[in-house]
């Protein structure tokens, strides 16, 4: 008996050492976790808000579609707007206007304040915007940003991290009922909870129920493996003893809240309340409903398999249980039960990710700081208010996959039998006067090739590049502008020899022209008169203008440099024709205004920058020439697509047409478009009928095809009219005349006819009288 | 033709005088081109004088807010460069003011909106970002060019957001 009893004693010492050595481990971990990073967050990138005022065309940027994207909720009219009751992410649509409740939302400068306000609609146009409680108009109010995607580790998990005191009390109510209805009075361990499933599954013949109380839970999912055995179990329970022991209630319950797996958003799951919410209800948890937020506790159980969007009556009938038993436990009144229980489910639309967007994401990450590395940026949930234009992005992608199959479809040739080498293409989009990247889609399919063609690409842009050759040749010089849009330009055979031989340029077609115009030249994208106006000016002088507008890639310094053989990136041809567009301009690429760490702390940010790198009206000049190639030229597909008002640019393609490019813009846009093959061959197609398509469609749809504004002449150019037969000042009797540019003091000496002087003794008296209207209209300006 | 076109010009110069004298220009108040051009260009100037304003209320990060989104609607607006231009003249990098305004002389000279009242702006800017900048050399002379255009504004050598609005 004695030595049973030492034996025993000994026993409960040993499993009492073992237990105790147990749990100090099990403690070691609880405490690592919890006073560590506890979650890791992805960070978030978000689009630009977008801005309402009157006179926008609410049916081009689809704002019905965007307001249910954002998660506003549509409501039936009853009686009229002013009167009618939309709370908070609501919205009601009547025949001429809408009434919406916009949320606020945090922004790093200027936090937006939630606001009631009516939308009036005449048309397509928004005629007013006023408030409602004040009956003020208002000029413009901003919509909250989308989220353009997010930067995942390797377990694809996205959260919104929520503190208690910021969610409604019956999402917590919600939970507690369901999940865990004893939580503020257990120690980890509901026993009457575990005795109760115990006999509920003896019954059932099978395991039917958990006894496990929320920090059971969470010790699971924060710590252990999802098998099933005695060992896990027991470590479970101990762990939840351990939490409840060192830890208050609240930072326990808020853990669970922030860690739960509620669902899926494609391929990434969605962890804690606050992502939930916004995957259900497109709305942050402090503004969910009480029938929401059961909503929400319902599917805690079984995610997938009562997920609202695949099984809405199986989600549905769960959240009215959950409501019951709120109730029930007299955590809601009978009103707010009756009221939530009748309630359809509102869901949210689904908004899967733009893949497409992650080209983007991926520029967005090099030229973020060097310390926000891959590790930091998939767990620290910072925030990133991104330059990109969601609708600009949406409308891109489409285009280029459009474009792209399109040609496949009428050139069948195109088509590859391995889709990884299949045609591709990139589309950028700049705003010339920030430099903002307003769109990006480096390839028509990120699944498939995550290489992004507009930035990690680089190619030879072909005639793309010849207006940097004409902006050096215009560009006042010491010794003067090398050419005026009135100079002649020699198109006949040239050959050049060069260390790899002799180099002998031809035309597209194959023919030569003699002499020609600038503006022919150009137009018809005429390669021996460019190169040879390039060997004039020197391959010097066109690399350095390349350079200062913006072309950083190395460039051979060789005479067919002026044709585009030296390769670059889709972006930084971008960024240089943003520089002509801009007036000379050039400006700093950004894709980011400001980065706002997990505190709400701003971080970094990225201001306007931008610097003239060329004179006013060498960038006129230059972006009249690309004008004409729109009008007359190789891009008139731009205008045969319905395009109104101001465009410019210039196609490219590379020899042996394995290279498709369109460089266009707008006062306010620059796009650049460029298809190809990622190992080079043929397209057999010229850039006219590839890359120029792609880019009118793209334009069209973001204009509605009136482009806005205009490309001004700065006041040192004039417009005169010349013979451009032979380039003279042309005066009356002059039988061909043309309106021209020229910088001041660069007019043409010649005139026609040659003997005007004599022919007009008033000729002199003529210029005088110019002169002096001229004067009179300034000073009746000023006075005026 | 060459005749018929100053009948035009002569009927203007004879009722110029009836606008009343306006010898010495004052500053240019961005409130009062209010309502002009097409909706961007209302709505953009509209964020413009509300970015005026919070730069007035001491709150800077707000006003580039607004400007940034002015710029949003209306990159071409030289008022918003303008208004950029003065923000950073008070703050911490006033050279960061120069191609600020430097923009905002192209687009106004290119627009036909340069006036000597908008020239007073121009160089009252451009002298105090360089005096601020440690240039004075440079920028005091500017200072004296646009006190002798808007002597009511620029006699303290300084373009307050309220006076700009």
């Amino acid at each position: 008996m004695r030595r049973a009893g030492w034996l025993t004693l000994i026993l409960g010492f040993l499993a009492g050492c073992f237990v105790g050595a147990r749990m100090v481990r099990l403690d070691r971990i609880i405490t690592a976790r919890f006073e560590g990073q506890r979650f890791r967050v992805p960070s978030r990138v978000l689009s630009a808000p977008t801005i309402l005022y009157p006179g926008l065309d609410w049916r081009r940027i689809e704002l019905r579609a965007l307001l249910i994207r954002l998660g506003y909720r549509e409501l039936e009219l009853r009686g009229s707007l002013g009167e009618a009751r939309v709370p908070l992410g609501h919205v009601v649509w009547s025949k001429r206007a809408l009434r919406v409740h916009l949320r606020g939302f945090e922004h790093p400068r200027r936090p937006e304040p939630p606001r009631d306000i009516v939308i009036g609609l005449g048309g397509s146009t928004i005629e007013r915007i006023q408030a409602t409680d004040t009956g003020r108009t208002l000029g413009a109010v901003l919509l909250e940003p989308e989220v353009v995607g997010s930067y995942y580790g390797p377990d694809r998990e996205q959260r919104e991290l929520v503190r208690l005191g910021e969610i409604p009390r019956h999402l917590v109510d919600a939970v507690l009922a369901v999940e865990d209805q004893r939580f503020d009075s257990h120690h980890g361990i509901d026993l009457r909870r575990v005795l109760g499933a115990a006999l509920a599954n003896l019954r059932a013949g099978s395991i039917r129920q958990g006894g496990s109380t929320l920090t059971q839970q969470l010790a699971k999912n924060f710590f252990l493996t999802p098998e099933r055995t005695l060992r896990r179990k027991l470590e479970e329970a101990g762990m939840a003893l351990l939490m409840e022991a060192r830890y208050s209630k609240d930072e326990i319950l808020e853990t669970y809240l922030n860690e739960i797996y509620l669902g899926q958003r494609g391929s990434t799951a969605v962890h804690g309340v606050g992502e939930a919410s916004r995957l259900y209800f497109g709305k942050p948890a402090r503004h969910l409903a009480p029938a929401e937020s059961a909503l929400i506790a319902a599917i805690i159980q079984s995610p997938n398999g009562t997920s609202p969007f695949r099984a809405p009556e199986k989600a549905r009938a769960r959240r009215n249980l959950v409501l019951g038993l709120m109730y029930r436990q007299g955590r809601i009144e009978a009103v707010v039960f009756r009221e939530a229980r009748d309630e359809p489910l509102r869901l949210a639309a689904r908004t899967p990710e733009l893949r497409e967007s992650r080209y983007f994401l991926d520029a967005l990450r090099r030229q973020l700081p060097e310390v926000y590395d891959e590790a930091t940026l998939t767990s620290e949930g910072v925030r990133i208010y991104s330059t990109l234009d969601f609708r600009l992005q949406r409308l891109a992608a489409e285009t280029l996959v459009a474009g792209l199959e399109g040609l496949e479809k009428s050139q069948p040739g195109l088509v590859a039998k391995d889709p990884a080498r299949g045609l591709q293409g990139c589309i950028v989009v700049l705003r010339p006067q920030t430099g903002e990247i307003l769109a990006l889609v480096g390839g028509r399919s990120y699944g498939l090739s995550q290489f992004d063609r507009c930035t990690q690409a680089r190619r030879p842009p072909g005639s793309a590049f010849k207006p940097f050759v004409y902006a050096a040749a215009l560009e006042p010089a010491p010794q003067g502008a090398t050419i005026t849009l009135a100079s002649r330009l020699d198109d006949s055979p040239l050959r050049v020899d060069t260390s790899n031989g002799p180099w002998q340029p031809r035309n597209f077609d194959e023919e030569f022209n003699g002499d020609v115009g600038v503006r022919e030249a150009v137009e018809r994208s005429l390669n021996v008169a460019t190169a040879r106006l390039a060997l004039d000016v020197g391959v010097e002088r066109v690399i350095d203008m390349s350079r200062r507008l913006g072309i950083r890639s190395p460039l051979p310094r060789v005479p067919s440099l002026a044709l585009g053989t030296g390769d670059v990136s889709p972006l930084e041809l971008a960024r240089a024709y943003a520089t002509l567009a801009n007036g000379g301009v050039r400006p700093e690429i950004r894709t980011f205004d400001d980065l706002v760490d997990a505190q709400g702390r701003t971080v970094a940010r990225r201001e306007i920058e931008f610097r003239r790198v060329l004179d006013r009206g060498t960038a006129y000049l230059s972006t009249s020439l690309l004008e004409g190639v729109v009008e007359r030229g190789t891009a008139q597909g731009v205008r045969r697509a319905g395009i109104h008002g101001p465009v410019a640019g210039k196609t490219g393609t590379s020899d042996g047409e394995r290279d498709a490019w369109f460089a266009g813009f707008t006062p306010e846009l620059v796009v650049v478009v460029w298809v190809g093959f990622d190992d080079p061959r043929s397209l057999g197609l010229s850039s006219s009928r590839v890359a120029v398509p792609i880019w009118a469609r793209f334009v069209r749809e973001v204009t509605g095809g009136r482009v806005r504004g205009a490309f001004l002449p700065p006041p040192d150019v004039i417009e005169l009219e010349i013979e451009p037969a032979t380039g003279a000042l042309a005066k009356r009797g002059c039988p061909v005349r043309q309106a021209e540019y020229f910088v001041v003091g660069t007019e043409p000496t010649l005139v026609c006819p040659s003997d005007w002087a004599e022919r007009d003794p008033g000729f002199e008296l003529d210029r005088e009288a110019d002169r002096l209207r001229e004067g009179l209209l300034r000073w009746l300006k000023d006075v005026l | 033709m060459a005749r018929r076109g100053w009948v035009p010009l002569l009927i203007l110069c004879a009722c110029a005088p009836l606008r009343g004298p306006d010898a010495t220009p004052s500053g240019l108040h961005l409130s009062e081109l209010a309502g002009e051009g097409d909706a961007e260009r209302r709505t953009s100037l509209d964020l413009v004088l509300q970015g005026l304003g919070e730069d007035a209320s001491g709150r800077p990060a707000a006003a580039l807010a607004e400007y940034q989104s002015a710029l949003r609607l209306d990159p071409t607006n030289p008022w918003v460069y303008l208004a950029l231009a003065r923000h950073h003249v008070d703050g911490t990098q006033p050279e960061r003011a120069l191609p600020f305004l430097d923009q905002a002389r192209a687009l106004v000279e290119a627009q036909g909106s340069d006036s000597p009242r908008v020239e007073a702006h121009l160089l009252g800017l451009r002298g105090a970002a360089l005096v601020a900048s440690g240039r004075p050399v440079e920028g005091l002379p500017l200072l004296e060019e646009a006190r002798a255009l808007a002597p009511d504004v620029w006699a303290d050598g300084h373009l307050s957001a309220h006076e700009l609005q």
